[in-house]
């Protein structure tokens, strides 16, 4: 059996709307291994992008325990939470946003500038991950003059700058057409499968629930199911299925 | 990591080691460096809106400068002007009125040179007197000056020598006054002998040995400075010496008193004041200049604070849009793991920037404006055989001043929309449409 990467201990979350109190996931538990490549999967509103983000360290939870590495990230301070989403964790957001005045590959640079290096010196870093995910003709452009599926591969490389071991992407292919969404997939898989990366993310698309070495079916806030490869690929026949319905 | 970052966490670590307490590791904060180039991109990205505050902030601080710089410019250049002929420890002494018979005779010279911190009682006379020369009779003024009163007052001999014992009979005259006898070239009346005759009141001579007041020769020594420097003044000047061994002159009606400069120049002028004259210094006029130009620098303060507020108003307008439009790049930002002070600074850094910016290009085209004018000024006053005059001049505390308060306005503006990015949350920024 594999090391635990992330053990979600009982976690649940409200929201509070003026009086009223809206439960939103319900006593979560899980564990995902080190390696894996976890989907979040679920209808809208199921709270996969709550949970997602308390995995983040950006969504606190109303009680239970989220930890990574060991470190229950929720019981330190601000600071460290964004230190460590810094140093450890890769992003990549639904959509991809940027510092508008900087260039593509400084762009990439931003966590590294965030950690406390200059742009001089991550450039160099930032111009192998750019060629990895074959963006480098592009290096020097705004990021907004590039299609969704071009932003979402930079995204990608800027995730990969510290050397992180986790990736958490939010439905990175959410905005994309089928065959940008496909290859951004594939760049994921690679990434995770050759670096041994950890990936956590949240997909709509049944299509890509073969990519998952672990999926997470969520509904109505709870955990319907929670499964490993062996299964995802029936999960994905369902889906499908359900969708020719 | 700077010198100041490690000797903080050093001290931070053996703070929390004193309380057996482990700190948590947070990192090190974005570099001043990057932080300030990401600032400045994001201010170069926006060139109009970033032209249009930077120039708003530049035309309040110009106005400022051209207006303070003209304003102690000229304050200055009147002083100096009072002030040149005129130092501050000097006293001048008058009977004050007609009324007033008290004089500056022997006695009360020697009074006023005992009181503590005097240095020097120099005194002169003015007389009326009638000039013949060439059948041409002229009424002038006659002063009687001692050497010493001469080198107080500066008066400047324009022409000839003053290597003549003190009661020789010689005189200085005016140009003008040169040409009234005859002398259309005034230089030509130097070593000339001409008539005189003096009219002094009986008050001021000692009947005993005074000559009787008739006509007499008297040379023309040469021929003395027009302080008006417009060839209009009529008058003459003798040595006091002359006049008093001739008429037997008891006194002046005017006099200069050199006082030492730790000296009390109230407390010395008020004695002067008891024995009967009236006393002026120049630094009653400076007073009162300086007192006029307080409250024209009241008034520009006034009006550039209310040019600075409009400036301000535009720049916290400028960086609130910027926020605005920044949402998601903070929202980013944060989620990449930049802290609260990051981000804090990153604002900052944007109205530092434009402020210093304004600050700098409004200063420097201010005071080049009133420069400028100054050149304009002299070009004309050139043409017209006027002195080419100074009237410019920014004091170094202004300029320190300006600093200040452009540092002040950067924060001042800035800070607001700083603290609202910081304290901004990662994912509400993220969703912000």
């Amino acid at each position: 059996m594999g090391e635990v990467k992330i053990r979600v201990e009982n976690i649940k979350k409200e929201f509070r709307v003026g009086e009223n109190v809206i439960p939103i996931l319900f006593g979560l538990d899980f564990e995902i291994m080190k390696g894996e490549f976890c989907l979040l999967i679920g209808p809208s509103g199921c709270g996969k992008s709550t949970l997602l983000h308390s995995i983040y360290g950006l969504e606190p939870p109303t009680e239970g325990k989220i930890i990574i590495d060991g470190k229950d990230i929720w019981s330190y301070s601000k600071d460290w939470r964004a230190h460590f989403r810094n140093k450890n964790i890769g992003f990549i957001p639904q959509q991809a946003f940027w510092i508008k005045s900087l260039s593509v590959i400084e762009n990439i640079t931003i966590p590294a500038v965030i950690a406390g290096a200059s742009f001089h010196e991550s450039i160099p870093k930032a111009a192998k991950l750019i060629e990895l995910v074959g963006m480098s003709k592009w290096a020097n452009h705004r990021p907004y003059d590039l299609s969704g599926g071009q932003q979402q591969r930079i995204a990608l490389a800027r995730s990969l700058l510290l050397d992180p071991q986790l990736i958490i992407a939010d439905e990175p292919t959410g905005n994309l057409d089928h065959k940008a969404g496909d290859e951004l997939m594939k760049l994921i898989e690679d990434i995770n499968k050759q670096f041994g990366l950890t990936v956590v993310m949240v997909t709509h698309n049944p299509s890509q629930y073969c990519f998952g070495t672990r999926i997470i079916n969520m509904e109505d806030g709870k955990i319907i199911s929670n499964e490993t490869q062996a299964k995802s690929c029936a999960i994905e026949a369902q889906a499908k299925s359900c969708m020719t319905k | 990591m700077s010198i100041i970052s490690k000797i903080k966490n050093s001290l931070l670590d053996r703070a929390y080691r004193l309380f057996g307490k482990e700190r948590e590791d947070i990192g090190v904060n974005m570099q001043f460096s990057v932080i300030t180039l990401i600032s400045w991109r994001n201010i170069a990205a926006n060139k109009i809106r970033s032209f249009l505050t930077i120039g708003g902030v530049g035309i309040g601080i110009g106005i400022i400068t051209f207006l303070i710089s003209l304003g102690f410019g000229i304050q200055e250049m009147v002083i100096r002007e009072i002030t040149k002929n005129n130092p501050s420890n000097v006293v001048e002494v008058s009977n004050g009125s007609l009324e007033n018979l008290i004089t500056l005779n022997d006695e009360t010279m020697e009074k006023i040179r005992a009181t503590e911190g005097v240095t020097r009682v120099e005194r002169a006379v003015n007389i009326g007197v009638k000039f013949y020369s060439n059948d041409t009779k002229i009424d002038s003024v006659l002063y009687g000056y001692t050497r010493g009163y001469m080198e107080m007052a500066n008066v400047r001999i324009k022409e000839g020598s003053t290597n003549f014992s003190d009661t020789e009979e010689k005189v200085f005259v005016t140009p003008k006054l040169a040409q009234l006898m005859g002398y259309d070239n005034p230089a030509d009346i130097i070593g000339k002998t001409v008539q005189y005759e003096v009219i002094i009141s009986e008050d001021i001579i000692n009947k005993d040995i005074a000559k009787k007041q008739e006509k007499e020769d008297i040379e023309i020594a040469g021929l003395i400075n027009d302080d008006s420097n417009k060839n209009t003044s009529l008058y003459a000047v003798t040595m006091y010496d002359h006049l008093k061994e001739d008429f037997g002159l008891t006194g002046g009606q005017a006099g200069k008193v050199e006082v030492n400069i730790q000296a009390d120049l109230n407390s010395i002028r008020s004695r002067i004041e008891q024995m009967g004259f009236s006393t002026e210094s120049i630094s009653d006029t400076v007073t009162d200049v300086n007192s006029f130009f307080n409250v024209i620098k009241i008034v520009m303060v006034v009006f550039g604070t209310i040019i600075m507020s409009i400036s301000a108003m535009g720049m916290l307008n400028t960086l609130s849009v910027s926020l605005l439009q920044r949402t998601r790049e903070v929202g980013i930002l944060k989620a990449l793991g930049a802290k609260r002070a990051d981000v804090f600074k990153m604002f900052i850094f944007e109205a530092a920037i434009i402020s210093f910016s304004g600050g700098i290009l409004g200063f420097s085209m201010g005071y080049g404006a009133a420069k400028g004018a100054n050149a304009i000024f002299n070009y004309f006053a050139k043409q017209r055989g006027e002195d080419v005059v100074n009237f410019i001049s920014v004091p170094m505390y202004f300029v320190i001043a300006i600093v200040a308060f452009v540092a002040f306005l950067g924060f001042a503006t800035g800070i607001m929309p700083a603290r609202r990015a910081s304290k901004t949350h990662a994912l509400d920024a993220l969703r912000y449409e």
